[in-house]
Order: C-alpha cells, then sequence, then structure tokens
C-alpha cells in the first residue's frame, strides 16, 4: 500500500495501516510528516489541513481510503528553500507567524483558495480561512494572501 | 495584614518578584562559560555567549518561545552589544542552572502600587520589597517563561554579556595585533582596525577567553543598530514550511504514542474497566497504565500504541466506572453564587484583604450620590492550539523529557517526583510552544509522559490529549465576581471608590502544585487576585479595594493577563459608568482623574487621538475606550462597533501603549494584535461551565472563537519612551472587553456587567 504525497509514492506500514485511520495522522505518526498538525479533531480548527487533488481538506476527519488513489499535499511540498510559494514569500512579508501551530493549515488552505480564485476579495477570504489562531494572526494572513495574490498575477512572473 | 507588611512578608516567603539590576553586582549574572555545552572549536566567554568556530555567536536561551517573539528579540539584544547581523546568532538551550532563572517574574508579582513606584521616584518600601525579592529570586532561580518579562529580566544581564563578550574580543585583537583597543572596531561581525588587520569572533574567541576585561560599558542608545527596529523575525521561515519543531513533533528513534482518558469528573478517578483486556488486544495496541492524579491532574488511564490514532481509539473504546471525587462535586453556577454572596458580604462590612486603602471610603459614601454595580466573569479555558503533550524515555535510571513547557526546572522537577528519581537523573529539552497562555506554565502532561514512559522497556513515548481532554482538564481562568461601589461630588467626579471582589486565589495553589517548598501552610494574599483592581491610577481620595479569596474544587492556572484578565472589565466598565453618570465623555472624564498620572494620560491621549475620538463614529457603530496598566505596561484602546443581526461586531480597535523601551517594534504590534483578539475571543465567546464537576464545553464548536471573518482592523501606535523596558506579551488583553462593552453601551443604552458579553 502507497500514498502520494508531494508528487512522491510513500510506501505505508501494512500493519498499521488502516483504512479507516484519519489521514493526520497516517501523515504525523507512520510517515513521519510532522508539519500537519492536530488541533481538534472534529474538523473545527483547521490546523490539519492539507490538499487532496488541490482542494483543501481537514485531514484529522479524512479517512485514509478517502486519500489513496489521490494527490497529497503537505505544507512540506509547498515550496522548496530555494523556491518558496509565493504566500511564504508573503508570510515573511508581513510576519504572520507567532506561535506558528496554525500556520501550516492557514497556508495549505490560502493555497487552495489561490489555485481557485486567483484574486480573492475580502469577502472570499474570509469564507475561506476558517482556520483557528490562537496568537491573532488573522489580520496580517490576510494582507498576506491580497500580497501573494498579487505577486502570482504580476506579469513579471510570466 | 497591612499591605506594607504584606509587601515586606512576600519577599521573606519568595512570593515575588523584579528590577533593581542597578543595585546588585551585574557580574553575578553573567555567569561561567562551563555552562555550556561546547563542540569542537568552540568557546564560550560566559554563562550567555558562545563563539562559534565561524565566528557566528550561540545565545543560551533561557525562554520558552510561544508566539510572543523571545527567541527575535534575546537575540537582538545580544547581536546588538556584539555588533553582529541577527542572522547570525543562533540558540542552545540553557541548561537547568539558577543562573538562567527568571528574577523580573518574581519581582513583577508584588503587590505594589502604581504611585508608590514610579520611575526613578519609588517609595523605600517598594525598593527595598523589590532588593529582598530579587535576591531572593536569584537564589530560587526558577526559570519560567511568563508575567511578559522575558525581555525586562534579560535587558541588563544580556546585554553585559555580549558587551562583555564584545570587549574581550577586542582586547584579545589588541593584544595580537599590538594596536590599542580603543582604535579597533567590531563592524557586522568583525573585529578590524582601520590599518588592515581583521578577523572574525572565531579566530579570537580562545584568544578571547583569556581576557579579563574590567568597565564595560553597554553601547549608548544613539549607537543602537538593531535594538528599536521591526527586525524579522528569526522564526518565520521554520514556521512556514512545516519544519519548526513543537513537542507534539519529536520523533526520536523508536517511539511510542499513547493517549490518555482523565476522569470527566474533576478530582475523581478511574475505576473498574469492563473490557480491558478485549481493547489490548486490538491491533497497534501494547499496554494500559494507570495514571495517578500529579501535578493537578485529576486521575486517569493511558494507553500506548504503536500510532496516537490506535492509542485513542482503543482508550476512548474503555468501558470505564468513573469515580466521583471524594468530597463531592460542584457546579460553576453555584460558584459564582457563592463568590457574589461571598463579595457583597465583605463589602458591606469592610471585609476581605485591603491591597488598597486611602482615605475613608466608606465615610465618603455615606450621603453622596452612590452609584453601584456587580460584575461578573466565568472561568475560562487556555485552548492553546496545540494540545497538552510531552514525550519522555527513561532508561537506565536516566530520564530524558520533550516538553512544551514554560517552566523546564518544573517539568524536571515532575518527572523525578513521578519516577522517585533524582532531578539530575532528568534532562529536559525544551521544544517550541504551540501556545502557552499560562497552561504550560503547569506540569500535570509532564508527570503523566514520565510516567507512562517507565512502563515502555525503554522505549520513548509521546503522549497526546485530545482536545476534549484539553478542554476539560484545564486549570482555568478563576471565575470572579466584584461588587463596585463609587460616591459622586456634586460636579460629578468620584469622591470613593470601594470594590470587594471575590475568587480562588491562583499563585499558592500554583506554588502547592509545582514548588511545594514555597507553599506555606497559610495562604498569603495573592496579588494576582486583585492587580487591575487595587492599582488604579485614578486620583480618588478615598479607596477601599479588597479581595476574599477563595477556594473551590477546581483547578484554576494562570491565564493570559491573570488577574488583569477580568479586572480590567470590572474596573474600566465601572468608570465608564460613572462618566456616563457624570454625564461627561468617557476619554475627557478620565483625563481629569490623571493629573498626577502623565504616563497614563499620555497613552489615553493617543489612542484617542489616532482613534478620531472627537469626531463622530461612522453611522450605525459606536466607540468605546479602556485604560489599563498590566506588567509595567500602559494600554488604551478604543473601539469601535456596530450590531450585525443581533451579534455584536467589533470594526476597528487603536491600540496605544507605553511599554518602555521597544526591542522590536514588529513584534510590539503583533503583540497587540494578538492580545486584543484574545480579549476579544473571550469576551464574545463562551465561559467554561462546570455541572457536577464535569466541565461542559468539550471542543471548539462549544468554546467559539474569533476567526478571520470577524477579526478587526487593529492599528497600533507607540508611546516614545527611554525608560526600561517593560511587559508586551499580555497588555494589550485586558482593555479589549471593557472597550468593547463601553462600545456596547454607547451603541444601545445598555450596561453589560458580566462576561461573555451577551446582547440577548
Amino acid at each position: 500500500m502507497d500514498l502520494s504525497i508531494n508528487g512522491q509514492r510513500m510506501p505505508l506500514p501494512e500493519d498499521l495501516s488502516d483504512p479507516a485511520m484519519p489521514l493526520l495522522w497516517v501523515l504525523r505518526d507512520l510517515l513521519n510528516l510532522t508539519g500537519t498538525k492536530f488541533g481538534c479533531g472534529v474538523a473545527a480548527c483547521g490546523a490539519c489541513t492539507v490538499r487532496l487533488d488541490g482542494q483543501a481538506v481537514r485531514s484529522c476527519v479524512t479517512p485514509l481510503s478517502a486519500a489513496m488513489g489521490k494527490s497529497v499535499q503537505t505544507i512540506e511540498g509547498l515550496g522548496t528553500p530555494e523556491a518558496p510559494h509565493a504566500l511564504q514569500k508573503a508570510w515573511e512579508q508581513h510576519q504572520v507567524p507567532q506561535c506558528g501551530y496554525c500556520q501550516s493549515g492557514m497556508l495549505m488552505a490560502a493555497a487552495a483558495l489561490l489555485a481557485r480564485t486567483p484574486k480573492p476579495t475580502d469577502a472570499q477570504i474570509d469564507a475561506a480561512m476558517t482556520n483557528l489562531c490562537r496568537c491573532g494572526t488573522y489580520p496580517r494572513v490576510r494582507a498576506a494572501i491580497h500580497t501573494a495574490a498579487a505577486s502570482m498575477s504580476a506579469p513579471a512572473r510570466g | 495584614m497591612k499591605r506594607r507588611h504584606l509587601l515586606l512578608g512576600a519577599a521573606a516567603a519568595g512570593g515575588a518578584l523584579i528590577v533593581g539590576w542597578s543595585i546588585l553586582p551585574v557580574r553575578s549574572r553573567l555567569g561561567s562559560g562551563e555552562l555550556l555545552p561546547l563542540s569542537n572549536g568552540e568557546v564560550a566567554l560566559n554563562g550567555w555567549i558562545r563563539i562559534e568556530p565561524d565566528g557566528g555567536v550561540a545565545l543560551a536561551m533561557n525562554r520558552s518561545e510561544m508566539g510572543q517573539g523571545v527567541h527575535t528579540a534575546l537575540s537582538m539584544l545580544v547581536a546588538e552589544e556584539l555588533s553582529l547581523p541577527l542572522g547570525r546568532v543562533s540558540l542552545v538551550q540553557a541548561g537547568p542552572e539558577k543562573l538562567y532563572g527568571n528574577v523580573a517574574a518574581l519581582v513583577g508579582n508584588l503587590p505594589v502600587h502604581p504611585r508608590d513606584a514610579q520611575p526613578g521616584r519609588e517609595t523605600a518600601t517598594v525598593r527595598l520589597g523589590r532588593w529582598m525579592v530579587s535576591k531572593l529570586a536569584r537564589e530560587l532561580g526558577i526559570n519560567l517563561t511568563g508575567g511578559s518579562t522575558t525581555v525586562v529580566d534579560a535587558w541588563m544581564p544580556l546585554r553585559l554579556a555580549a558587551a562583555t563578550a564584545r570587549a574581550q574580543l577586542v582586547g584579545a585583537a589588541s593584544l595580537r595585533w599590538r594596536l590599542p583597543a580603543t582604535e579597533i572596531e567590531v563592524v557586522d561581525g568583525v573585529v578590524r582596525h582601520p590599518s588592515g588587520p581583521k578577523a572574525h569572533f572565531g579566530e579570537l574567541a580562545a584568544a578571547a577567553a583569556g581576557t579579563s576585561v574590567s568597565n564595560v560599558a553597554l553601547k549608548p542608545r544613539g549607537d543602537w543598530t538593531l535594538i528599536g527596529r521591526a527586525a524579522p523575525r528569526v522564526d518565520v521561515a521554520a514556521k512556514s514550511n512545516g519544519s519548526a519543531v513543537f513537542g507534539i513533533d519529536v520523533r526520536p528513534d523508536g517511539l511510542l504514542f499513547a493517549a490518555v482518558r482523565m476522569c470527566p469528573m474533576l478530582g475523581g478517578a478511574p475505576g473498574a474497566i469492563a473490557n480491558e483486556d478485549e481493547v489490548l488486544r486490538r491491533p497497534g495496541v501494547l499496554r494500559l497504565v494507570r495514571l495517578p492524579p500529579a501535578d493537578g491532574s485529576t486521575a486517569g488511564i493511558a494507553v500506548v500504541a504503536h500510532s496516537t490514532w490506535h492509542a485513542r481509539s482503543a482508550v476512548e473504546a474503555l468501558q470505564v466506572q468513573w469515580q466521583a471525587p471524594p468530597n463531592g462535586t460542584v457546579d460553576s453556577a453555584q460558584i459564582l453564587r457563592a463568590l457574589e454572596a461571598s463579595a457583597r458580604e465583605a463589602h458591606e462590612h469592610g471585609g476581605g484583604f485591603a491591597f488598597h486603602e486611602r482615605g475613608d471610603a466608606r465615610a465618603a459614601l455615606r450621603d453622596a450620590r452612590v452609584i453601584e454595580a456587580t460584575y461578573r466573569a466565568p472561568y475560562l479555558a487556555h485552548a492553546t492550539l496545540e494540545p497538552m503533550n510531552c514525550t519522555a524515555r527513561v532508561k537506565d535510571g536516566r530520564v530524558e523529557v520533550w516538553a512544551p513547557t514554560q517552566v523546564p526546572g518544573m517539568a524536571r522537577a515532575a518527572a523525578a517526583r513521578a519516577l522517585g528519581l533524582r532531578e539530575s537523573d532528568v534532562t529536559v529539552h525544551v521544544t517550541l510552544l504551540g501556545g502557552g497562555f499560562g497552561r504550560r506554565l503547569e506540569v500535570d502532561y509532564v508527570a503523566q509522559a514520565a510516567t507512562v514512559a517507565a512502563q515502555t522497556g525503554g522505549r520513548p513515548v509521546q503522549i497526546v490529549w485530545s482536545r476534549e481532554e484539553d478542554f476539560t482538564h484545564d486549570f482555568y481562568r478563576p471565575a470572579g465576581v466584584a461588587v463596585l461601589r463609587a460616591a459622586l461630588g456634586s460636579d460629578g467626579t468620584p469622591r470613593a471608590w470601594t470594590c470587594t471582589s471575590a475568587g480562588d486565589a491562583i499563585s499558592p495553589r500554583w506554588l502547592e502544585r509545582g514548588l511545594p517548598a514555597l507553599a506555606g501552610p497559610v495562604d498569603a494574599p495573592d496579588k494576582t487576585t486583585a492587580e487591575g483592581l487595587f492599582d488604579l491610577p485614578y486620583d480618588i481620595a478615598a479607596q477601599r479595594i479588597a479581595h476574599v479569596a477563595t477556594r473551590h474544587a477546581v483547578p484554576v492556572g494562570f491565564w493570559r493577563s491573570v488577574g488583569h484578565s477580568h479586572n480590567a472589565f470590572f474596573s474600566e466598565c465601572f468608570m465608564d459608568e460613572l462618566a456616563h453618570a457624570a454625564g461627561a465623555d468617557p476619554v475627557a472624564y478620565r483625563l481629569s482623574l490623571l493629573h498626577d498620572a502623565p504616563r497614563y494620560a499620555a497613552v489615553l491621549k493617543l489612542a484617542a487621538q489616532k482613534s478620531g475620538w472627537n469626531s463622530p463614529p461612522p453611522a450605525g457603530r459606536a466607540r468605546g475606550v479602556a485604560l489599563h496598566e498590566s506588567f509595567g505596561s500602559v494600554v488604551a484602546q478604543v473601539l469601535e462597533c456596530s450590531i450585525d443581526a443581533g451579534v455584536p461586531r467589533v470594526h476597528r480597535v487603536v491600540v496605544a501603549i507605553d511599554c518602555g523601551t521597544v526591542v522590536n517594534p514588529g513584534i510590539v504590534a503583533q503583540q497587540m494584535e494578538s492580545g486584543v483578539i484574545f480579549g476579544l475571543g473571550a469576551a464574545l465567546g463562551a465561559g467554561i461551565d462546570i455541572v457536577g464537576s464535569e466541565v461542559q464545553q468539550k471542543n471548539f464548536p462549544d468554546y467559539p472563537l474569533l476567526r478571520l471573518a470577524n477579526t478587526p482592523v487593529i492599528e497600533t501606535h507607540i508611546v516614545p519612551s527611554t525608560l526600561e523596558p517593560t511587559g508586551v506579551g499580555e497588555p494589550a488583553t485586558p482593555p479589549a472587553a471593557p472597550a468593547l462593552a463601553n462600545a456596547l453601551f454607547a451603541l444601545t443604552g445598555r450596561r453589560l456587567r458580566e462576561l461573555p458579553l451577551r446582547l440577548a
């Protein structure tokens, strides 16, 4: 059994890979991809957000069976140190993170939003970004999404 | 007990706090380089500064990063004094030695009235109390990240450590090059002389270690190139690409996972389990461990498995007979009623412990126009986004702990106590914290991890609480009730102000749990119960501010801004009530009472000016104001709100702060945003209700918090200051709720006196 994660086939340990196991724990505990966080277990906080075929999903309530055969993107696959994603650059520019725990989920939700809606309005950001942040990074998340959207559509980028 | 005696008593008992570097021998916090771990080519110049072979500098980091930016701020202090680019400072965790203890946190806990402690004009009693407490704090060496004290505590010792290292490096260059030290400069981490010779720190470190220096001078303020600048945080990249390691991300080889389930009734215990054998036969499940109550926790059960999910599923499947707490169960509604009765009774008879008394307030209240109100606040959960967790390995009589903790020394002690070992047998690795807010000043989850790890044959194990366990087994912000009464003169100004509050004291319970040696047989008055009530800046001739400390069977703990979190709501809403009764503008009314408190007046004026207080708000909106000092900093907020489908909608919050010298204005702005959102989340969200000792709010759907869509625009304005730095992480939280309640009053004419604020 294996799973496509960040463009790579990753083998899963047969004895522990229950189809009902939430994708979150497959990523964190079986594959050591710890960038995706556990926050609530009931899809209420968004800390576990990853992309499944491009769509943002809450991996704490997404069973492994629902991810099989699909392409999973986690925060580890959003960009690279040499080529960070436009959102990651905007996160730096706006100094978004504080404790940082919710930020993987925020970034994955934002990436899914921009893929679908390249120039989101404030209302569209409100609707898409339902992730919980206890440090209150929300105003900067909003500003950084606008910055990233602008940079991704800038002509210089071709 | 008189307040002065309390001050000295608190000092003697070790309950207290800060300041006064100027009166202590500065060298004593320099520390020995032997405290730092060394590998090839590294040279430690003192207990804080290690020079790396490539010329970079490792800083001994003694504080926990939980979002408040201390890894960046403390790195800036040493980079400034060493004239080193910020990016060349790396961090190495400080050890358990007393050098790394927090002096400022203890000094900040002294019940000092601002009138007695104006910078440079402190009374003799305040000076003596602070001196004694700082001496004691250094003897105790308690390493604690909290009380908004990290920069306050580090301000002098870290800069002196770095300046001393710099002087040694320059001295070594002077000897090597045979050139006068006064002609040698340090630029961007390079030591150089105008005639040509230059070297990086690594090339001079060994020689510098043998160089003694005297008359170390700190950089004058005018030479700063980093302090006061909005330098980018050092942790943004790691927190944007998933590589930052929180407690829950630790992955030592051979790691097992455990899930815990505590008795749903606080203080209860697990009894018989009907299906233990059956559950333990599930795939991936290894064993069951019973968890005794420890460090304030409720007894429970842990299941160890090959993944958190296997462990969680198994522990949830156990059919446990839970036993009620031996002394019966409690209800929060009943506790609130009891608190109100206590506060009212004490208010009528001059009872409670008087934290501040001036003039004859009770006499002044007779035959005057009296305004009276009763305010209430609920229990609250911390709800850090990273649930409680800890990883431990017990092997060959040694314990290794990886913990997201605000108190690594107490974590070490908790692990040792749980296993009957010596503290020296325990090593604690502090990870990043996915939020702290005071919850991680507790070490219950560390004791649990050690207890479980003792049963896994030397393999490391990580315990992770479910969100439900996290909500229902917190150390809650205590519920509180305050009865306030004021006498207004014919011109509307307050002639007398009395306040009697009631609520559980946190500090004595916390000491009993974590530092039992310091817990006295009788509770000393706890400043945190009355902070934000007894220390008002307003010029009111007669005051009596008292608190009745209670004790209920609900675990209580420090919640961001502690007593201020509700007391600012009580005092600043009541002040607004007086302004309204006097027919006065709320800002002008406060300013008329601040002639002797210019620092407060300046902050209030700045917030009023930047918010356009004197111009009408947009149609359908109203503004409210609150002014509050906490953790040494004065914050004013002007909040603009409307009502949308019966629900308050906050549009804009203008924040002004005086926090002394600013190290990083970017981080100050972040913390103002953070504190406002934290405070508004509680003001608009839910309290914690307890029925039959069982917490009713179990996950985020039961406990709404601010989300991006209902977050206002927040602007920060900083009052320039050359005073020593004061707190930043907490002071923006207290004014948020009263500013909102006061705005809602302006909008609706309804005075909401209970948190959370409910219009319907």
